[in-house]
């Protein structure tokens, strides 16, 4: 019997991937949950295993090709029906795991995703509608109803459509006619990587969905910087950057101002406030801009984060995070204190309402007006963007000044966990 | 040799939601064939159900309006009964019915087969027919191959006097004593039927109640009714032994809480369930799982565990009721057909069609108090309603469950003659979400029994005149 082997679902917001690798070939015998394909997708790279021991039939598919959910990859005949083997959940051995549930969807009837019907359950529409929305595909939960009292109707329907459609309208910037710039001068063309890709699309939807609001500010690190450089003379072994000073200090300023640490929802009605401080780190690659997150900072020491930051930078290089290590930030990071420049305007990472952005510190003088005296002072520009419709510009103020202020002060971070 | 055949979608049954889901994917331009062990299409509903039994359940009906019309001044003589006459007439029925559903398949170009379907694969299915065997290729296949009558582990089930729900209404003979075990709709329906053409009609029930997933409030009326009707209604009482005597008379041992007693009855039906056709189909040689209690395994668009396999109806579990299988007959077949429909109906009604009739729909109060759902009530006893009074229907109620937050119809109950038909409101009102003002403010005709349905969400408002309802707090 001759089993067909199909792309499933790779996790949320996964659609396809590319085939970086085929490690089988015609004629081949594997075994059940043998590699037989390497995908490589977004931000991740994961093995396809084989759900049944046999031979390979045939190879749909060819290493560079661009699969979809639900494809057919490869056949693989099985000698014997091994009856034990039934209502076996097809699994994809990830690599990096994209997301806990992986569910096989075979056939043509793969798109059809039951969680969506569930959701219509509670949903203030007819039978009729209720059809409609499944034919549509629209989840009935993301629909405000115009009808009596609340009721969905059809023109709700039909309204949604048509906002979904001006929006992508407005949404994609025009198409730039096609130039011919080899006309002017020697061209090279690189193709965009898929981070490139997809990290250009989120930020666009960022930018343009957010009306973001870009605070400066500086703060005095003379006595973290002497401090840090005490630690390190200390322990030769680990050598801190600032980093985790700053990480600690952000999550000490989130507890206290908590919308910060927030996200909108879907429908712009309520603010969900996480009692949790993930804190999302843009890390530059070769391949393009990846932000891994460090979860539970306000728990961890400043050596643990330092640790952990080494690792997942590491990581980050070599392609080999898994998604879950890219979700679930509350805030992000992004630091360009070893590169230089002097403040900049960071896009927020969402559905995060605000990003920090640090800037290479410098030495400059200071006027004390106590003493009169102008001091040399350790100086770290930094710039704070945040999410204008969360967050208003007092408290934009109010969060940088308490930064500031915190970042200068002698640090307690060593026994704080 | 067996012959061989491929199609698109193959339907196994041609019940009430097997040749809908046969027609319905027909419609959509699939090449589908029907099978069917049976050569009269209709499956149990049309040929040893439903039908029938309504056909039946009208004659007793019909027989007891006529009696009741002698307090209204009217008698007529005894009734004479002509059993073969009735035999017939309810055979007319049936086969008028059988002739319309082939005559439909014919128009649809749907293709029937007279035999038995057994799977090979999950693609292949083996049918004996009379002429030999043909193997059948599918790209989808939907199981609709219903139920049979449950019998009573170790009592005896194998003997003439011995009746399912299927022999019954084969009406051989009307028996002097006729004990009916199991209280449920089926039970109940066929004792009634058998009461009224002259047997001495006894139920025993193994539960404290009679229908028991039904409101008790619903089925009182009911139970009076049947308490004159019948010999007598024993609940709580387990059938032990079912003896063969001679002239084939039965003895049966039942066992309650006052102890063991012995009957001699002349016939017994047994009625205590439906059990899935499972076994016929050979489901082993497929990857289709089954749940613990031997109902097939089916998500909302009526797949199977193997994706171009769907189950509908009595074979994918309770309600074992048609209109449940026409309904998740009509998805399959679109879902096999590529249409995005899925199950999603949010109730669907139960009718128990006795004298007087029992019908519900979504939550019931049992439901209700089980789960802990708040709600509120709004009922109208039929005996402030003309039109109840004057067809001697006061013993009727209908009640109406509203959620109490939203005031939205949760569940509707309804006890009295044309029950059934009323409950489709309770229905509609639950699928469009209508709440408590809707259904109030819907005008009703006046007089009639579906009035009622206005009038007690009028009594919940509190905006009824039919009634006096003092003021809520």
């Amino acid at each position: 019997m001759i089993k067909e082997l199909i792309l499933p679902n790779l996790g949320e917001g996964i659609e396809g991937a590319d085939v970086s690798e085929v490690t089988v070939k015609v004629g081949d015998k594997v075994l059940s949950d043998d590699t037989v394909l390497v995908l490589e997708s977004e931000k991740a790279s994961m093995e396809i295993p084989a759900e049944n021991t046999g031979v390979v039939k045939e190879i749909l598919v060819s290493t560079g090709d661009v699969v979809k959910t639900g494809q057919l990859l490869l056949k693989i005949e099985s000698g014997d029906r091994e009856k034990g083997n039934k209502e076996k959940p097809q699994k994809t051995k990830v690599i990096s795991p994209p997301t806990e549930s992986i569910k096989p969807e075979p056939n043509e009837t793969a798109e059809l995703e039951p969680q969506l019907l569930e959701t219509t359950n509670s949903a203030f529409a007819s039978p009729g509608v209720r059809r409609l929305s499944r034919e549509l595909g629209i989840n009935l939960q993301t629909i405000k109803g115009t009808g009596d009292k609340g009721r969905i109707t059809k023109d709700d329907l039909n309204a949604y459509i048509k906002m979904q459609m001006f929006m992508s309208r407005g949404g994609m910037p025009k198409p730039a006619p096609q130039i011919d710039f080899s006309k002017w001068g020697e061209v090279e063309s690189q193709k965009l990587t898929k981070i490139q890709k997809i990290t250009g699309e989120r930020l666009q939807s960022a930018w343009q969905t957010i009306p973001h609001v870009t605070q400066f500010d500086e703060a005095d690190i003379t006595s973290l910087s002497q401090y840090r450089k005490d630690l390190n003379k200390k322990n030769k072994k680990t050598k801190l950057s600032f980093l985790p000073f700053l990480i600690k200090t952000a999550a000490t300023v989130l507890n206290e101002m908590p919308k910060f640490n927030s996200s909108l929802d879907y429908q712009e009605e309520t603010l969900i406030i996480k009692n949790y401080y993930n804190m999302g780190i843009a890390v530059d690659t070769p391949n393009g801009l990846v932000v891994p997150v460090i979860r539970d900072v306000d728990k961890k020491t400043v050596y643990e984060l330092s640790a952990e930051l080494i690792d997942i930078s590491q990581r980050a290089r070599d392609k080999k995070l898994k998604p879950n290590e890219m979700s679930g930030g509350t805030f992000t990071i992004s630091s360009l204190g070893g590169l230089g420049g002097k403040f900049f305007t960071p896009i927020i990472n969402p559905p995060e309402v605000a990003i920090l952005g640090v800037s290479k510190s410098s030495w400059v003088y200071v006027h004390d007006q106590k003493t009169n005296k102008q001091t040399l002072r350790y100086v770290m520009p930094f710039s704070l963007s945040y999410d204008h419709r969360v967050i208003d510009g007092a408290a934009g103020a109010a969060f940088t000044t308490k930064f500031a202020t915190a970042l200068s002060k002698t640090p307690t971070f060593i026994d704080s966990k | 040799m067996s012959k061989k055949k491929q199609v698109e979608i193959a339907v196994i049954g041609a019940g009430p939601g097997g040749y809908a889901a046969a027609f319905r994917a027909a419609d959509l331009g699939k090449k589908v064939v029907l099978i069917d062990r049976d050569p009269s299409l209709g499956g149990v509903c049309l040929n040893r159900g439903c039908i029938p039994s309504k056909a039946l359940l009208h004659i007793s009906k019909v027989m007891e309006e006529a009696e009741s019309l002698s307090k209204m001044g009217v008698t007529y003589n005894e009734p004479k009964i002509d059993l073969k006459a009735i035999r017939e007439h309810k055979n007319k029925i049936v086969n008028q019915l059988n002739g319309g559903i082939a005559k439909m398949a014919k128009a649809r170009n749907v293709e029937t087969i007279e035999g038995v379907a057994a799977f090979q694969s999950n693609s292949e299915l083996m049918v004996e027919t009379k002429e030999g065997s043909i193997i059948i290729t599918f790209k989808k296949c939907i199981i609709a191959s219903g139920s049979t009558s449950s019998t009573i582990p170790g009592v005896l089930s194998d003997h003439p006097s011995i009746l399912t729900s299927k022999t019954a209404l084969d009406l051989v003979d009307i028996p002097k004593r006729l004990l009916v075990i199991g209280g449920g709709v089926i039970g109940l329906e066929l004792g009634q039927v058998y009461a009224s053409l002259g047997s001495s009609v006894s139920v025993v029930e193994f539960l404290p109640s009679l229908v028991p997933g039904a409101d008790q409030d619903l089925i009182r009326p009911l139970q009076r009714k049947l308490k004159k009707q019948f010999e007598s209604i024993v609940l709580s009482s387990k059938v032990l032994k079912i003896e063969a005597k001679k002239d084939n008379m039965l003895q049966v041992t039942t066992e309650d809480s006052a102890g063991e007693s012995k009957e001699i009855y002349d016939k017994v039906l047994i009625a205590v369930g439906r059990k899935p056709n499972v076994e016929l189909l050979k489901l082993n040689n497929t990857d289709i799982t089954l749940d613990e209690s031997g109902f097939i395994n089916v998500d909302v668009y009526q797949r199977t565990s193997v994706k171009n396999i769907f189950a509908i109806g009595d074979i994918v579990g309770n309600p074992m009721l048609a209109h449940k299988a026409t309904h998740e007959g009509k998805v399959a077949a679109e879902v096999a057909s590529g249409v995005p429909s899925a199950m999603d109906a949010r109730a669907i009604p139960s009718v128990i069609y006795t004298d007087p009739e029992v019908a519900w729909v979504g939550l019931t109060e049992g439901e209700a108090k089980k789960n802990e759902v708040e709600y509120e009530k709004g009922e109208f006893p039929w005996a402030a309603s003309g039109r109840a009074i004057a067809v001697g229907a006061n013993q009727g109620k209908t009640k109406i469950l509203f959620d109490a937050e939203t005031k939205k119809v949760l569940g509707v109950g309804i006890v009295g003659p044309s029950a059934g038909d009323i409950i489709s409101e309770g229905a509609l009102a639950i699928e469009m979400g209508a709440d408590a003002v809707d259904v109030g403010l819907t005008v009703h005709p006046h007089p009639t029994l579906g009035e009622t349905m206005g009038m007690a969400a009028e009594a919940f408002e509190g905006t009824i005149t039919d009634l006096y309802v003092p003021k809520k707090q």
